[in-house]
């Protein structure tokens, strides 16, 4: 089952090189959320049940409802529908997207032992790669923190490979979900006009 | 030789019957399920003309297409009965024998020196190019799989394992090959077959020049392309050990479905913009390749 989860997680990411709304974005950070509160929910069955709870709470509530819903706030007020302003036409995204999970399998072998599930290794590291893309890719700040928390799915991932053994690393990366949501709390509180170049373009 | 029968006999209504669904979806009572036979036969009747400006090139491209089509139809099974050619690697002869026909009605339009067909030509190229890494992953994931190169014994092997995930690899392989089909094939929503400005024309444009006799070669072509992208989808959904009048009653309700979903498409979709369709065409390999991480994670050759 877990397997599946991890694949529709993939999917998830390959959509994201081919999507070109951003409220398309916000629903896969949304799916993505749901797919690592499934992820968690069969995958650490050795961590203490409290720290089992906070992270089921965390995915479902902070990952998948309050931080898509933030991001829908944004994108409402911006009045941004579409990802247009970019660095290179989408069709080379999609190109580095697969190339990126290429190089995450390749990786994910290379660094093969018995501490960490590599099927977890390679999807994490896809993920970190999609992320970074969406980043170097995208010129408008939303795409710059939607790929932040494409990132930050990505350390949860990382942390789920090693997750038995380490649960402190999960309770790190669920810090940066808390961080990510002061941050888009902060966009929210500027309460500035909703005029596009102001919220939403990053500045030369 | 009984999938070569078979597949002359779907190439027959094939086209027939994405017009009757084409005209039924859109309420008008449109033409027969042969019509596009009794057009063929008429072009047979005539004669081709040449330009001046074309050369042995383009007087031999539509043959030769159609020859590798039916040398493509070579190398597929039908059921448990083995392809009428079968050797170790013989997908990459299936998908280069196509690529070569392809190839050759490209030379074909740039020979007629017309600026348009070298248009249509440049972009079917750049589309065939695309979607060529989506059939070779489908195929390695296959090969991968079964442990064979030969589409006889692939197909053979393929639903002997009792695997779980086998159900849905078939569901990803069946959208898979269904996209290409469409690509290969230019219909909706990468080429309009119906479209009259050779600006927004990809393959009509190409076949621009030709007429009578050979435009007829190419149009067999084309119904028989489908009907062999039609036969590799049956054998991914059907297993092979089955009783035969079923099997062949399944092969051709497969291949009706396979018509029904492309007149379907072709009713309600509109064609992609076209600097939407390298995007588009990319995808289907994007979704090739996460198939192909779906098996290695499922045969536990990435643990």
């Amino acid at each position: 089952m877990v397997d599946y989860l991890i694949i529709l997680f993939a999917v998830t990411l390959i959509y994201f090189a081919s999507a070109e709304r951003l409220v398309n974005y916000v629903r896969l950070i949304g799916i993505q959320g749901l797919l690592l509160f499934g992820i968690a929910i069969f995958e650490l069955k050795e961590i203490n049940s409290a720290n089992m709870i906070f992270i089921a709470a965390e995915t479902l509530l902070i990952k998948t409802i309050i931080v898509p819903y933030l991001l829908g706030r944004i994108i409402k007020r911006s009045g941004v529908a579409k990802v247009h302003r970019q660095a290179m036409p989408g069709f080379y995204l999609l190109i580095l997207s697969i190339f990126a999970l290429l190089f995450s399998v390749i990786i994910a072998n290379l660094v093969l032992n018995q501490y960490i599930n590599t099927v977890f290794m390679a999807i994490a590291l896809f993920t970190l790669f999609t992320g970074l893309l969406l980043i170097v890719t995208h010129k408008l700040i939303i795409s710059h923190l939607i790929g932040f928390l494409v990132i930050e799915n990505a350390v949860f991932l990382f942390s789920m490979a090693v997750g038995n053994r380490m649960p402190m690393l999960i309770n790190i990366g669920i810090l940066l979900d808390i961080f990510v949501g002061v941050l888009i709390l902060g966009f929210f509180g500027l309460r500035l006009k909703p005029r596009t170049n102001e919220l939403t373009l990053l500045k030369d | 030789m009984a999938v070569i029968i078979l597949i002359i006999i779907t190439a027959l209504f094939f086209p027939g019957i994405i017009l009757r669904i084409k005209s039924i979806a859109s309420g008008r009572k449109g033409p027969g399920v042969l019509q596009p036979m009794k057009e063929i036969a008429i072009l047979f009747r005539k004669g081709s003309v040449f330009g001046d400006t074309s050369g042995i090139i383009f007087r031999i491209s539509p043959a030769i297409s159609l020859s590798a089509v039916v040398c493509a139809m070579m190398v597929l099974p039908f059921g448990n009965l083995k392809a009428v050619i079968s050797f170790e690697g013989d997908f990459i002869f299936f998908s280069y024998i196509l690529a070569l026909g392809k190839f050759f009605s490209i030379i074909g339009a740039l020979d007629t020196g017309s600026s348009f067909e070298g248009m249509g030509a440049n972009r079917e190229t750049f589309f065939s190019m695309l979607i060529e890494p989506a059939f070779f992953i489908l195929l390695a994931t296959f090969a991968m799989f079964t442990g064979h190169t030969s589409f006889s014994d692939i197909f053979a092997g393929f639903h002997i394992s009792s695997d779980h995930f086998i159900l849905i690899y078939s569901i990803l392989a069946v959208y898979i090959i269904i996209q290409i089909a469409v690509v290969e094939n230019s219909r909706v929503p990468v080429d309009d077959p119906k479209t009259h400005l050779e600006l927004t024309m990809i393959h009509e444009v190409m076949i621009l020049d030709n007429s009578g006799f050979d435009k007829a070669l190419i149009h067999i072509g084309s119904y028989l392309k489908f009907a062999v992208f039609g036969t590799l989808l049956y054998n991914v959904v059907v297993p092979a050990g089955i009783n035969t009048i079923l099997q062949i009653a399944l092969f051709f309700s497969i291949q009706f479905v396979f018509a029904l979903t492309i007149g379907l498409v072709e009713s309600f979709r509109a064609r992609n913009k076209m600097n939407k369709n390298p995007k588009f065409i990319l995808t289907i390999s994007a979704v090739a390749w996460i198939a192909f991480v779906l098996i290695l994670i499922m045969t536990n050759k990435l643990t």
